[in-house]
């Protein structure tokens, strides 16, 4: 551009076709930085996961070769798959079910004002901030089946006359990996319906109190309606989480005794990693995926239920 | 990756300084000053060396370490991966890093049971050109081991197997005999436990893990069965005299009570620390316990160890499960001729002496194993000298890890639920399904 044309360009204003289109192109150029790296972080893993379950992809036969559902339909036909579906589904609305329930009584707990109380708030997130590896490990000790402290320590109350072998039988097995996942996740939910409580107006539950509720009346009829949608929400997030479950199943069992606490994850990780059979692996988890999508259709119809409805 | 690699001349660490230093500079003067650092990197090939963690009183590390510092054209750079317990993710690491097939790491340790799939996928360098001649020089076993369709396709380096270990001072007490026979163990054991002389008698490994077929694939060849017919197109886990063998496993703890049932989730450790603490009087379990029982430190029964072949049932033989890791090189190498070097020296017997006297892990050459430094030294593996002739491989198949995990949930099945022969029958099934496929 010449130093002529320019102030000739100025007075004229921007051409008619550039003026239009620059606005309507802006949005999308900065939207662009974020497309493109949630694109190929997210959608591109997602999507090469679906090809390659359509696949007969192995490392090992070094087969790569597009088969149509074939994958899906031995899926159906496959018992461990299913066996794994049910553990991960039971795991999922058990400790979801567990750890709400003891979160909201800690929540309701900490809200208070007692002494010390920043204190208990600090100390209770410290299962939450371990690592799962070092609590799988820790639960093991506890739970070792011949010298562990807890067999020890119900042994002497007397509450058991022989040792209970924890994660070795098949009864005991997946109940001992929810009770290590509710001890690790507890705290979490109790920190998420402690914010919830927290923004429930003092004035309400002063006015139910003049009216002469007490306090658990109080609860039902004030607090636990107000709290409704933040307990939703965190329990969506718990379930969605919990079945992914990994790394307790992998430390603690390997997914056995006799397959007693295979998880879906645990499963796929064993025959994409260890079998290297990425096409069939690869359905598993776009049906380990599908399944988490349905979980998460159904908290999100009775939240979003919950905030259309009027207060 | 723990060691710091160490040279001798003025350290690695201190090109790197220089380089830095270089780019740092004026661009102009780095490029005139390039050539005598090109010079200096390039007097030292360097290739990579993975491999499974291996302690005793020395690593592996020292070994490379000596290696580096026993000439000037080679640099290896030791990678080390977790501990052969945690099998899966040691072969993970390896499949991740082999099927990028960037030629690293050149040179890398595999269990056998790798073998046949890495062979397979064509990942493994045939060193018949290079190690063929030396092949009569270690055991017939191993070598058989590390063939895969007629190609010697890894190299022998230590040899390992299922082992009973027993306890001498118990068993003078009750005067009897190294047990030949599972019959004769379980009894011993059944009499310990009752005189109060132990709280288990035998300990042995259910976890649902790869060591569960090692433990399977022991009783199951000391009575005549297996879990792959030799042709390895299909199973023979559902025959009567394998039903027998896991059978016994199961018996062990429901019937003689001499196993408690916690080793159906124990893997190598939490079986050996019982034993080492003087609380089980027959451990099945590989050689590295040997190691630790005797150490005064941290074993309450040194010197009251003794180790055998493991019992067979009647009309069978002892057969160990046949373990250990073997060399392999990267078949995309870059530096082949640095690799073959590494591993001729890695194989020596000189070397192999070494590892056995600090690491405890047993020569693969015949004439190492009857070193009289060895003998002196570590007499129990003079002993081990028997236990490794019955030594039997796993199946032999490049889709060993998917017949694995069939056979570890089908085994783990029976023994837990006590139906035997059903639920070897449905993972004869699985395992037919998937190796008459390949």
């Amino acid at each position: 551009m010449t130093a002529r044309s320019l102030p000739a360009a100025a007075l004229a204003g921007p051409p008619r076709g550039a003026g239009w289109s620059m606005p309507r192109l802006a949005p999308f150029l900065f939207l662009l930085p974020i497309a493109v790296s949630l694109g190929s972080v997210s959608l591109y893993p997602i999507l090469n996961g679906l090809w390659l379950s359509f696949t007969n992809t192995s490392l090992v036969t070094q087969e790569h070769d597009f088969i149509g559902l074939e994958n899906y339909a031995q899926l159906l036909g496959d018992d461990l798959f299913w066996n794994a579906w049910r553990h991960t589904v039971y795991f999922t609305v058990v400790s979801t079910l567990a750890e709400t329930a003891l979160g909201l009584v800690m929540a309701l707990l900490l809200v208070e004002r007692f002494a010390g109380r920043s204190i208990v708030r600090a100390a209770m997130l410290v299962p939450w901030a371990m690592p799962t590896v070092v609590t799988s490990k820790m639960f093991g000790w506890l739970f070792d089946g011949q010298y562990g402290v807890v067999n020890w320590a119900l042994r002497e109350s007397g509450l058991i006359a022989e040792n209970i072998n924890w994660y070795g039988s098949i009864d005991h097995a997946m109940t001992t990996i929810i009770i290590a996942d509710v001890w690790k996740t507890a705290p979490f939910m109790a920190l998420l319906l402690m914010a919830g409580l927290q923004t429930i107006p003092k004035s309400l539950i002063e006015a139910a109190r003049m009216d002469g509720a007490g306090p658990v009346a109080t609860f039902v009829h004030v607090r636990l309606p107000l709290l409704m949608s933040t307990l939703l929400i965190a329990g969506m997030f718990r379930a969605l989480d919990a079945f992914r479950v990994f790394d307790l199943v992998y430390v603690l069992t390997g997914g056995g005794p006799a397959d007693a606490t295979e998880t879906l994850s645990t499963l796929s990780y064993k025959t994409l990693f260890s079998a290297l059979q990425f096409g069939y692996g690869s359905a598993m988890a776009t049906a380990m995926f599908i399944t988490e999508a349905l979980i998460a259709i159904g908290f999100g119809f009775f939240i979003m239920r919950k905030m259309r409805a009027p207060r | 990756m723990t060691r710091t690699p160490k040279t001798p001349a003025g350290g690695k660490g201190g090109i790197q300084r220089r380089q830095f230093m270089m780019g740092a500079g004026v661009a102009a003067g780095a490029a005139a000053l390039g050539m005598p650092r090109l010079a200096r990197a390039a007097d030292r090939v360097e290739i990579s060396f993975a491999s499974a963690k291996f302690q005793g009183t020395e690593t592996i590390g020292n070994v490379v370490d000596t290696f580096n510092e026993s000439q000037s054209k080679i640099f290896v750079k030791y990678i080390e991966l977790p501990p052969p317990s945690s099998s899966t993710e040691v072969h993970q690491a390896l499949v991740q890093q082999l099927a990028r097939k960037n030629g690293s790491p050149d040179v890398f340790t595999q269990d056998v049971i790798w073998i046949a799939e890495f062979a397979a996928a064509g990942w493994a360098l045939p060193l018949d050109e290079y190690f063929g001649g030396v092949k009569s020089q270690f055991f017939d076993g191993t070598i058989d081991a590390c063939t895969y369709d007629g190609k010697l396709t890894a190299l022998p380096w230590g040899i390992d197997s299922g082992m009973m270990f027993y306890r001498k001072d118990l068993l003078d007490e009750i005067g009897a005999k190294v047990p030949t026979t599972w019959a004769e163990m379980t009894e011993q054991a059944m009499k310990l436990q009752a005189d109060k002389k132990v709280k288990f008698g035998f300990l042995w490994q259910g976890k649902q893990a790869e060591v569960l077929v090692c433990d399977a694939v022991s009783v199951l060849a000391s009575n005549n069965a297996a879990i792959l017919a030799a042709d390895g197109r299909s199973s023979t886990l559902a025959t009567d005299k394998a039903v027998e063998a896991i059978q016994f496993l199961h018996d062990t703890i429901n019937k003689y009570k001499i196993s408690p049932a916690d080793v159906l989730s124990w893997d190598e450790e939490p079986s050996r620390a019982p034993f080492t603490g003087g609380e089980a009087a027959f451990l099945r379990n590989w050689s590295y316990v040997y190691v630790l029982a005797q150490d005064e430190k941290s074993s309450k029964v040194p010197g009251k160890v003794g180790v055998a072949p493991l019992p067979h049932f009647e009309g069978g033989k002892s057969a160990g499960c046949l373990g250990g890791y073997q060399y392999g090189i990267n078949a995309n190498t870059k530096q082949r001729e640095a690799a073959v070097e590494f591993l001729t020296w890695m194989a020596s017997p000189e070397t192999q002496l070494r590892f056995a006297l600090k690491m405890g892990i047993a020569p693969t050459r015949p004439a190492v194993f009857d070193d009289a430094t060895l003998g002196k030294e570590q007499p129990f593996m003079q002993s081990l000298k028997t236990v490794f002739t019955g030594a039997t491989p796993r199946p032999k198949t490049p889709k060993y890890p998917q017949v694995s995990l069939a056979a570890q949930s089908g085994i783990s099945r029976a023994l837990v639920t006590g139906k035997v022969k059903e639920e070897l029958e449905a993972a004869a099934k699985k395992i037919d399904a998937i190796v008459s496929k390949a």
